[in-house]
């Protein structure tokens, strides 16, 4: 194990990582407001797909705002569904997820591909029509600070992505837990009828932080393509839009300890590909992959607990949908 | 950004107190047909033509051997349908099945293994003991999340569904370990299951014996729920769990005991797609026969006789994407489509017939 293997396998955690961080950061606001957006795996491969479409036709700058614009729409949806019309938010949630699994299942047959890459863009040149392999974000390495020994690959030499991340979770933490926003967000997920008696619109919170929620779990979904991983296949996040939604509880609705929590599962990961290229444990990759959730059922379990529900301020309405009453 | 989010219209949303059997039913299908406008146009924007699409999935329910591929299909999802019935009757938001029918599956192959491999048990014990285990371990693995729910408040919707995935590593590592078949080349297979522990026993078709099991299964769903103590608890405590407190009935036994029952035929469910559909273990056996489960329960609101025919349609779905994958070179995703399509207009479509929506202007007449 040379400082090399370190290296790399803590870049590889703090890569692997921001995926769970972006998603989560835009659930961590959903939930505060009481709405649980059970559609975060179809809006993240949602936004993979697109990333990879759009990375293709116009580069990567329209493929990361794209990406956003059909999060945002997603969460738009769900909004309505949810907090107008009242439906029921784990069934909403669920039929999101199949379909953005099954909207962007299509894209996995290259003929599909090239029709909807000729109708994005006519004038696309042929050898990216016959090649159709999106290229990696560029990475930027800070200078000086990404010398540094451990630290500099670790936090310092990645693409944009990731220190947005990191930079959106400190901002996101900001705006929850010390500005007025934050607090009628928050009012509103723990008792909505007082939030409504105080003239906040809890409607509106809700869509705004839903919709919120929709974009940055699609922006997960590609920069895990774009990003990360820039090979596609079907249901390419494979489940990782609900290790999202367990890190959300891992952190307990808390932007800044979901960095943590994304970098525990990430490094976990990141752990499993290792071994095996060890040829260790050939049995080991499958209780590591199940990791995430049992950590998540336990967490679940402990918070569960009255008082340390209350101390960590779990969003007491959360699934509940409100209606004024008339 | 906000401003433009503030919708200069209110929507007025007022109960119904009654709605006309027929209006509903025509709203159901209304909604399905919605659904498969809204897919074609799905369709057509991906460069594949629709009316195609359809003929695929008309003559899935036309050709009688491929109906018959439906009624394979329809019997796990049937099943877990089943189970998720009697969950979601008492208000617990069992969305497990998944999950369930693995562990279902690992109990079953685990008796034909030991079976195979020791001999323990004779030929004729191995159905019954294989159906016993299944049941078991599924309702096990659903009256977990129950347990907890009642006795710490742990969030039922996140537990059952971080446990479905912990069930399909499991059995993933079992099959990729020390289940996999010595004589299988190195396959990711089990050995393959003998013949008396194959669903096979009625005319020699499995689907004539799953349906028989599917529908007894409904009637003793049927029966509990409706002439049981249990069933009478069950709908009380879905309707209020204050008022089931106050009534004395025992939550922690009722919720647990339910939770065990709906696990437990959702298991049965994994056990016909190992030893009914496949014939021995693999990994990732069922393609989220599961998640559709709940769409179909939605579907049949909870009616154990409606889920089977509602079930051989999304079998018939099911069989529909792998033609549509062989014949038109369209990713089997369009059949998931399909699903999540029907999925949210029929939810849609039940609101609709719960309230009457009413769009007023805002600063309008009050």
């Amino acid at each position: 194990m040379s400082v090399e293997w370190i290296e790399q396998v803590l870049q590889l955690t703090v890569q692997m990582g921001t995926v769970y961080l972006l998603a989560s950061l835009g659930e961590i606001y959903a939930e505060r407001s009481g709405v649980l957006n059970l559609g975060l795996e179809g809006t993240m491969i949602m936004g993979a797909a697109t990333s990879f479409i759009f990375s293709l036709a116009y580069g990567h700058f329209a493929a990361i705002i794209m990406s956003i614009i059909v999060g945002a729409l997603m969460g738009f949806i769900l909004s309505i569904l949810v907090v107008d019309m009242k439906l029921n938010q784990v069934i909403v949630g669920l039929a999101l997820t199949m379909l953005g699994i099954g909207l962007s299942g299509f894209i996995t047959f290259p003929e599909i591909r090239k029709n909807l890459l000729l109708r994005l863009n006519p004038y696309l040149p042929q050898e990216i029509l016959a090649t159709q392999q999106s290229e990696k974000l560029p990475e930027i390495p800070i200078p000086l600070l990404s010398d540094i020994p451990i630290l500099g690959k670790m936090f310092f030499s990645h693409n944009i992505l990731v220190y947005f991340s990191l930079i959106a979770s400190l901002i996101m933490w900001f705006i929850l837990f010390k500005t007025s926003i934050g607090l009628t967000i928050r009012s509103v997920g723990e008792n909505p009828s007082m939030a409504d008696s105080l003239g906040v619109n809890v409607y509106l919170v809700r869509r705004v932080t839903v919709i919120l929620s929709g974009a940055f779990a699609s922006l997960a979904g590609a920069y895990f393509f774009i990003g990360f991983h820039p090979f596609w296949r079907e249901e390419v996040t494979a489940g990782r839009g609900f290790i999202a939604l367990a890190l959300v509880i891992l952190a307990t609705w808390n932007p800044l300890r979901a960095i943590l929590g994304a970098y525990l599962f990430g490094g976990v990961e990141t752990f499993q590909y290792r071994l095996q290229l060890f040829g260790l444990g050939a049995q080991s990759p499958y209780f590591l992959a199940m990791l995430p959730y049992i950590v998540t059922i336990i967490t679940l379990i402990i918070i569960s607990t009255e008082s340390i529900k209350k101390r960590l301020g779990a969003p007491a309405s959360l699934g509940i949908p409100y209606s004024r009453e008339e | 950004m906000a401003k433009l989010l503030a919708i200069p219209y209110t929507v007025k949303i007022q109960k119904r107190t009654y709605i006309t059997r027929k209006v509903s039913i025509s709203i159901t299908f209304l909604s399905l047909i919605l659904a498969f406008l809204v897919v074609g146009l799905i369709f057509i924007f991906m460069g594949i033509n629709p009316v195609d699409v359809y003929y695929h999935i008309t003559m899935v329910f036309s050709s009688p051997t491929l109906l018959f591929e439906s009624f394979k299909r329809a019997i796990p999802i049937g099943l877990a349908a089943l189970g998720l019935s009697i969950a979601f009757r008492m208000n617990f938001w069992n969305i497990g099945a998944e999950g369930q029918m693995y562990m279902g599956m690992f109990a079953s192959t685990g008796i034909v293994l030991l079976h195979l491999y020791y001999g323990l048990i004779p030929d004729y014990l191995v159905m019954f003991l294989m159906m016993l285990a299944a049941f078991i371990t599924g309702g096990l693995w659903c009256s977990l999340p129950a347990f907890l729910k009642i006795k710490m408040k742990v969030n039922e919707i996140l537990t059952t569904l971080m446990m479905n995935y912990v069930a399909m590593y499991f059995v993933d590592f079992l099959i990729y370990g020390p289940w996999r078949d010595p004589k299988g080349y190195g396959f990711p297979l089990s050995a393959p299951f003998p013949d008396y522990a194959k669903l096979v026993m009625l005319l020699g078709e499995f689907a004539y014996t799953g349906l028989l099991l599917l529908s007894l299964t409904a009637a003793l769903v049927y029966v509990i729920l409706k002439y049981t103590k249990l069933g009478f608890e069950l709908k009380i405590v879905g309707e209020s769990i204050d008022t089931a407190r106050y009534a004395g009935i025992n939550l922690s036994k009722v919720i647990t005991l339910g939770g065990f029952l709906s696990g437990g035929v959702a298991g049965l469910g994994g056990l016909t797609i190992v030893s009914g559909i496949i014939g021995r273990l693999r990994p990732r056996a069922s393609p989220g026969y599961g998640y559709t489960a709940i769409i179909v329960v939605l579907l049949s609101s909870l009616n154990p006789w409606l889920i089977i025919p509602v079930s051989i349609f999304f079998g018939g779905l099911f069989v529909a994407g792998d033609i549509l994958q062989a014949a038109l070179k369209i990713p089997g995703a369009a059949v998931e489509i399909c699903q999540a399509s029907i999925f949210l207009f029929i939810i849609v479509g039940e609101f609709i017939k719960r309230y009457r929506i009413m769009i007023v202007q805002k600063g309008g007449i009050e």
